[in-house]
């Protein structure tokens, strides 16, 4: 892109209550039909009452499907309105991550729920077989989405380590103990079965989709990429990488996010055909005006990547996600100015959401965005 | 003696999940909770019992991580942020060292269902070694962390010791952190040093056994060091540790054969586990054999408790088969 520090988010956004309940089957109430209509106003969608007229009908399958588009183009037209440049569709057609590619792949069964934290779990799943492409998972979306925006679009699609690290390996555990006598080696080896298994069978046929579809920049989503960060689990994570995207006449970028930099940094160089890295920052970052490291402590790692010789591009994480907290333009310019010091080569630069909004509301998330456009714009002009 | 038992906090059933669940939405009071921790609390005491493991646990339901009772209980210390445990999709709260840390009452005693504890079994109680404890904090008031360990391995003694006045019979130290090593060289002998002195004050004048528990690293790595620990039995995680280093040391304590992978949802083949452990035994007691107990290599609460309940039943069945080959 020719223009400075190009605008882009990194792929969720909160779900509306009407698009989550809708989906389910469920009568909407008044309250709900009226967000719907606020938000289309807001945006400026056209046609917009016909579509709500969708969300008073009864449960079918057409109206399911009317509620995923109306939702995905409610996010596509936020993130045009904000102004950015590059954007998904704030997935609203996924459920989460994880489970809508496992639940629409042959070869897995959900074993239940286990402990993230506190009272917090997620369904984890066991690869009881060889896992099989069934029907494309993101492709209807991404053809959708691209009808209807104007704009770049930059696919998120999840990973395959991380995929594979949140997944029970039944089936290659149990193939190579015939083999394999040692525990640990055995399951280090049935662990790169399963992941090359699935970027084959799997992924590469999706992308594959994706590409002759139109997709022109597919981003991988690994945030568990650093949690095993012995060498040989850090190599098996770039060889991983590097297969899923080899050959594609694609853009590939990498997201990771609330993970050990040190670790990820010493492989940056290492992943092929991977244009950008897309790195969450302003969450670690103070809230003060300012350029240096003084200030900026939150981008200190940028430093790791740079003296290992990375050269490709940042999706520069300005906007914290986790925090209802508005980052004003001026720090959004800020840390972009830092970050252009430290880096030098400004085209380098994306200006970018440290991750997915998803958990933030949409009133929250559009004005973090406007800001994130217009501290952009703030730090290009001061760079004239 | 060959026997069994689990080595840490047990997952939740899916009613409790759906109870926890229920709490955090504020759809459930937190007396109805508290029924149902308690209600469960029965549940897994009663699933370790029909088994026959050696010592019981309450299962440590309401733990929300190993150090969580005491980042909660200890005066000087406040719960920080959430952070990886270890090279596992599941997270941690970070203790944070603000003050002097002291012990103002029984922490692990008082959150452990001691009434459903069955009358007629020996207990077992789990808590974090002087050196996990002070690796996974934050310290902000000591000089330096060995000050840190020391101070922490003094409450664990004072821990173990509630504990057994409770009744407790066997307590283990958790030490994931003194084997998880995926980036650093071993461990000094200088500061393996250290680890066994702060073990020395922890199990000072303690009535009980106690195991170290090792797990989600190589046990191997710090030998022949950890053999001179002042502990009864040691903890080793076997989907970690290289099995043929291992058999090149003899020891003069017992084992935690960590065996089943808690990490894995696969449920082991009982006839492989019993052969290796036939094969460890044999080489680390040349002569003696000591206490040899079947565990899971680390809490169980990676899986979901219906797995979790099937991997119980298989550290039993091996112990019962090891016992009959070895005891003839």
């Amino acid at each position: 892109m020719d223009k400075l520090f190009p605008t882009q988010e990194i792929g969720s956004l909160a779900k509306p209550r009407w698009r989550v309940k809708a989906y389910r089957g469920n009568q909407l109430s008044e309250e709900e039909i009226a967000e719907a209509v606020k938000w289309g106003m807001l945006l400026g969608i056209e046609n917009f009452n016909q579509l709500v007229k969708v969300l008073k009908e009864k449960d079918s399958p057409g109206r399911r499907r009317a509620v995923l588009e109306l939702s995905a183009k409610y996010a596509i037209k936020m993130f045009e309105k904000a102004g950015l440049d590059i954007f998904f569709d704030g997935e609203q057609w996924r459920s989460e991550m994880y489970e809508h590619v496992v639940r629409r792949t042959a070869g897995f069964t959900f074993l239940g729920y286990v402990k993230s934290f506190d009272y917090r779990y997620f369904r984890k799943a066991a690869c009881v077989e060889k896992p099989r492409y069934l029907k494309p998972f993101y492709l209807e979306e991404f053809v959708f989405a691209k009808e209807n925006a104007e704009r770049e679009l930059k696919v998120p699609f999840t990973g395959p380590y991380t995929i594979t690290d949140w997944t029970f390996n039944e089936y290659y555990e149990k193939k190579l103990a015939v083999n394999i006598k040692d525990f640990k080696r055995r399951k280090f080896e049935a662990r790169r079965e399963f992941i090359f298994d699935l970027i084959r069978n799997v992924l590469r046929p999706e992308i594959k989709r994706l590409v002759d579809a139109g997709a022109r920049w597919i981003q991988i989503d690994e945030p568990a990429a650093t949690t095993n960060p012995t060498d040989e689990e850090m190599e098996l994570f770039v060889e991983a990488f590097n297969e899923t995207v080899k050959g594609f006449n694609c853009k590939f970028s990498l997201h990771n996010c609330y993970s050990d930099y040190a670790v990820l940094a010493k492989y940056a160089c290492e992943l092929h055909n991977c244009s950008q890295l897309s790195l969450e920052f302003a969450n670690r970052d103070s809230r003060e005006m300012g350029v240096g490291s003084n200030v900026r402590k939150g981008y200190e790692d940028l430093r790791l990547f740079e003296d290992y010789g990375y050269d490709k591009n940042y999706g520069l994480g300005v906007i914290d996600v986790h925090t209802d907290f508005i980052e004003p333009p001026e720090l959004v310019r800020d840390r972009i100015l830092h970050a252009a010091k430290v880096i030098k080569d400004l085209h380098r630069i994306y200006a970018s959401t440290d991750c997915g909004l998803r958990t933030r509301s949409w009133t929250v998330s559009f004005q973090k965005l406007k800001n994130l456009v217009s501290g952009a714009e703030l730090a290009r002009k001061a760079l004239e | 003696m060959i026997g069994c038992y689990v080595t840490g906090i047990l997952p939740r059933p899916s009613e409790l999940i759906e109870k926890t669940r229920a709490y955090e939405r504020k759809r459930i009071s937190e007396e109805e909770l508290e029924k149902s921790f308690a209600e469960t609390a029965e549940t897994v005491i009663k699933t370790q019992v029909s088994k026959g493991l050696t010592y019981i646990t309450d299962g440590m339901l309401q733990w929300q991580d190993l150090l969580r009772p005491f980042a909660e209980g200890l005066k000087g210390v406040k719960v920080g942020s959430l952070a990886r445990w270890f090279n596992n999709n599941m997270f941690y709260r970070k203790p944070i060292i603000v003050d002097a840390v002291e012990r103002e009452r029984d922490i692990i005693k008082d959150i452990t269902y001691l009434d459903k504890l069955p009358r007629d079994h020996p207990w077992k109680a789990v808590l974090p070694a002087p050196y996990t404890f002070m690796s996974l904090s934050e310290n902000r008031y000591y000089k330096d962390e060995t000050e840190l360990l020391f101070k922490l391995a003094e409450i664990i003694n004072e821990e173990i010791k509630s504990l057994a006045e409770a009744g407790f019979k066997y307590v283990q130290l958790s030490d994931p952190a003194l084997v998880y090593k995926p980036l650093k060289p071993k461990m000094e002998k200088d500061r393996l040093n250290l680890v066994c002195d702060a073990l020395k004050v922890a199990v000072k004048g303690v009535p009980v056994k106690v195991c170290l528990q090792t797990f989600f690293g190589d046990f191997s790595e710090i030998l022949p060091n950890a053999l001179d620990f002042p502990v009864d039995d040691l903890g080793i995680d076997f989907y970690e540790t290289n099995i043929e280093k291992l058999k090149a040391y003899s020891f003069e304590k017992g084992v935690s054969l960590g065996l089943v992978d808690s990490r894995s949802s696969l449920v082991e083949n009982e006839e492989e586990l019993v052969k290796t452990a036939k094969e460890v035994i044999e080489a680390v007691y040349p002569s003696k054999t000591r206490d040899v107990f079947i565990s899971p290599n680390c809490d169980l609460e990676f899986l979901p408790w219906k797995r979790a309940e099937e991997k119980i039943r298989v550290i039993s069945e091996v112990a019962k088969k090891l016992g009959g080959i070895l005891h003839g």
